[in-house]
């Protein structure tokens, strides 16, 4: 029982930093550009925000920081994969690992440090609740996150401008014929995806685990882009998703602290095990594919 | 004189490095050089944890040798082949002593050791053993027995935990020693264990430190963990904490149990004095209290004066020899005997730890 409080009450904020990072990345996928440097941009943003935060700007200008320092890396993995028109995977990849470098630069002699956190909120009367109450009292970002999450799902599916970033991503030349700007739409869904990876490396560095350290995104951003697959690119998937992940790394560390003996290493892979499943499932179907993927994704255009 | 660089700028200089690699070496001996010492370790330096401790022994051996020593400090180099490739690197850049700071980098530092006759390495916790190729280790347990004593007197609940990077012999003997040496002041504690199965991963470690913390340890024992991650979540949340290798009291100013220093200093500078003497033999370095390796320091103010006495006491005679931490009767998790009444375990014994001791409640990963 107190196995379950804690993984209840400690999994939205262990599943924010993917569910952040994934969610931009959705966006970024819908319009049709895959952007495997997530977890670079990541890394640029945790570092970014914890240096304003450690130099006392306070935890606001903090994540606007990593927020726009993610958006900044993304701007140039835009203009290599959209303006010069460079493989993706590659040029992904590329961005990705020079994010990582940067961070690692611009961290150097902040390594170890640390800031205080952020203070949780309750939600009335619901945290009172036994066993379930502790999923009540969050800090505010996860608030903002779960609000971001209805936000993103509304816009995409029930704005104009959700339906102009999937059509840019599902077939280009038509959305181009109707006079929509497919490369400006795309740069802007490559921007947000930097940016809320920016905020997603801000919250495991300033308030999920508030101290900075070299690699300490350690593979999040991969997850972040299993969970858009897990999810098949729709927002209610991914963020059941993103907080089965962060459970079940919490159910697996329970699990020891009670002294139940289960392979842990097993559980811990068993994110990474499912993703490939659900891939295999739809990638087998041509009708599934076609209703799920993203017809476009990952093909340069050349209007 | 000391430079320390990344991975990333040693690539960099590789390249032009490498041309003048082939006549280094005779140079060195030609006009005298200083005693080139490389130091790889797989995680950054940073203020605190295993990486530090090693690198502060080495400004030691600077202190005492000064310009006869030049010290090339590489950090971050992941275990594999890029680590066999970097450290042939820097032993064809002309340095003469390798320290192996990771016990992954085994194999590939035993090759460059064969390759250089002249060469001598010191290597971490691993178990090869060649004329010119040491494998050292701290005797850990020695401290965390004495922590153990320590954390069962400041404990309200009884119940002891410990977030463990992986389940090796050299952090499975510091937990049995600390749940032994727990038990010497309250016999009925109990140990919980979370293993990460990670060297480096902040977020994980503070999850594991949390879900014991629920759990309702009130005493956290940091095994493995390079940053403070656990220790500043301790402080948070009011439970006690300590860690090995350097003192992390700056991050949990009320808390802090302790540390189980580890001060390489003695054993570098007899092990360059050795090289320089020419009589460098390779063997295997287990090293503890009596050699002022392991140095229990930062003590809480909260650990009772008379359990403070005892442990006084205890580590002298941990000190002298006249005590040894794993002796007999010790009665394993499974319920078997690990040892007889008055039997003491041989370093074989403790090196190759697959076992927990009574008190540790959590199983021990197959």
């Amino acid at each position: 029982m107190i196995g379950l409080s804690f993984v209840l009450s400690g999994m939205l904020a262990a599943a924010m930093p993917f569910l952040l990072a994934a969610l931009g990345e959705l966006v970024a996928e819908r319009a049709g550009v895959l952007n495997l440097g997530i977890e670079g941009m990541m890394a640029l943003g945790a570092v970014t925000g914890f240096v304003i935060i450690f130099h006392g700007f306070g935890h606001a200008t903090g994540f606007l920081g990593a927020g726009l320092a993610g958006a900044a890396l993304s701007l140039l993995f835009a203009w290599l994969a959209l303006s010069l028109r460079a493989n993706q995977v590659a040029a992904g990849l590329a961005i990705g690992i020079f994010g990582q470098g940067l961070s690692a630069l611009f961290g150097k002699s902040y390594e170890s440090m640390t800031v205080a956190g952020l203070p949780k909120l309750q939600l009335p009367l619901l945290a009172d609740l036994p066993v379930v109450g502790g999923m009540f009292t969050q800090d505010i970002v996860v608030w903002l996150g779960i609000a971001a999450t209805l936000a993103i799902w509304a816009v995409l599916r029930m704005t104009k401008l959700g339906l102009i970033i999937r059509a840019v991503g599902e077939n280009p030349t038509a959305a181009r014929a109707l006079g929509y700007p497919v490369i400006a739409v795309r740069y802007c869904a490559v921007m947000f995806g930097g940016l809320m990876a920016g905020l997603a490396g801000a919250y495991a560095a300033t308030v999920y685990t508030p101290l900075w350290a070299d690699g300490m995104i350690a593979g999040r951003g991969w997850i972040a882009l299993a969970l858009v697959v897990f999810g098949t690119w729709m927002v209610g998937r991914l963020f059941f998703g993103a907080i089965l992940f962060g459970a079940v790394s919490l159910a697996q560390l329970a699990a020891q602290a009670n002294g139940v003996n289960l392979n842990s290493q097993l559980l811990a892979s068993l994110p990474y095990i499912v993703t490939i499943v659900v891939l295999g499932l739809i990638s087998s179907n041509k009708k599934l594919l076609k209703r799920n993927g993203v017809a476009s994704l990952g093909v340069p255009f050349d209007p | 004189m000391t430079s320390t660089l990344n991975r990333r700028g040693f690539l960099q200089t590789t390249a032009a490095a490498a041309l003048g690699a082939g006549l280094m070496p005779a140079l060195a001996r030609a006009q005298g050089e200083p005693l080139g010492i490389a130091l790889v370790v797989p995680s950054p330096f940073g203020d605190v944890g295993w990486s530090h401790a090693l690198a502060m022994g080495l400004d030691q051996v600077v202190a005492e040798y000064g310009d006869r020593v030049k010290i090339t400090k590489l950090e971050n180099i992941p275990e594999g082949p890029d680590a066999d490739r970097i450290m042939n690197k820097v032993v064809a850049d002309g340095n003469k002593m390798l320290i192996a700071g990771s016990f992954g980098y085994q194999n590939g530092a035993m090759q460059v050791a064969r390759r250089n006759p002249d060469l001598s390495v010191l290597h971490a916790s691993g178990f090869m053993v060649a004329p010119n190729f040491t494998p050292f280790a701290a005797r850990n347990y020695q401290g965390t027995y004495l922590m153990g004593m320590a954390a069962a007197a400041v404990s309200k609940t009884g119940k002891l935990g410990s977030v463990s990077a992986f389940a090796i012999p050299e952090l499975v003997s510091s937990i049995n020693a600390f749940t032994l040496g727990a038990q010497a002041i309250n016999p009925d504690i109990q140990v919980a264990v979370v293993w990460v199965n990670t060297w480096f991963d902040p977020a994980k470690e503070q999850e594991a430190a949390r879900a014991l913390l629920a759990q309702g340890c009130d005493v956290i024992y940091s095994n493995g963990q390079d940053t403070p991650s656990v220790v500043s979540i301790c402080e948070e949340t009011g439970a006690y904490v300590f860690n090995l290798n350097s003192s992390m009291l700056k991050y949990a100013p009320t808390k802090y149990l302790g540390c189980v220093a580890t001060d390489w200093a003695p054993f570098f500078l007899q092990s360059v004095k050795a090289h320089l003497e020419g009589d460098f033999e390779g063997h295997t370095a287990y090293l503890g209290l009596a050699e002022g390796v392991i140095q229990p320091m930062d003590w809480n103010a909260d650990i009772p004066s008379e359990v403070m006495t005892r442990i006084t006491e205890t580590q002298a005679q941990l000190t002298d020899g006249s005590m040894h931490v794993f002796t007999g009767p010790i009665a394993r998790q499974d319920g078997g005997e690990a040892a007889a009444e008055g039997v003491i375990l041989g370093d074989e014994d403790i090196v190759s730890m697959d076992w927990h001791v009574a008190g540790v409640t959590t199983p021990l990963p197959s």
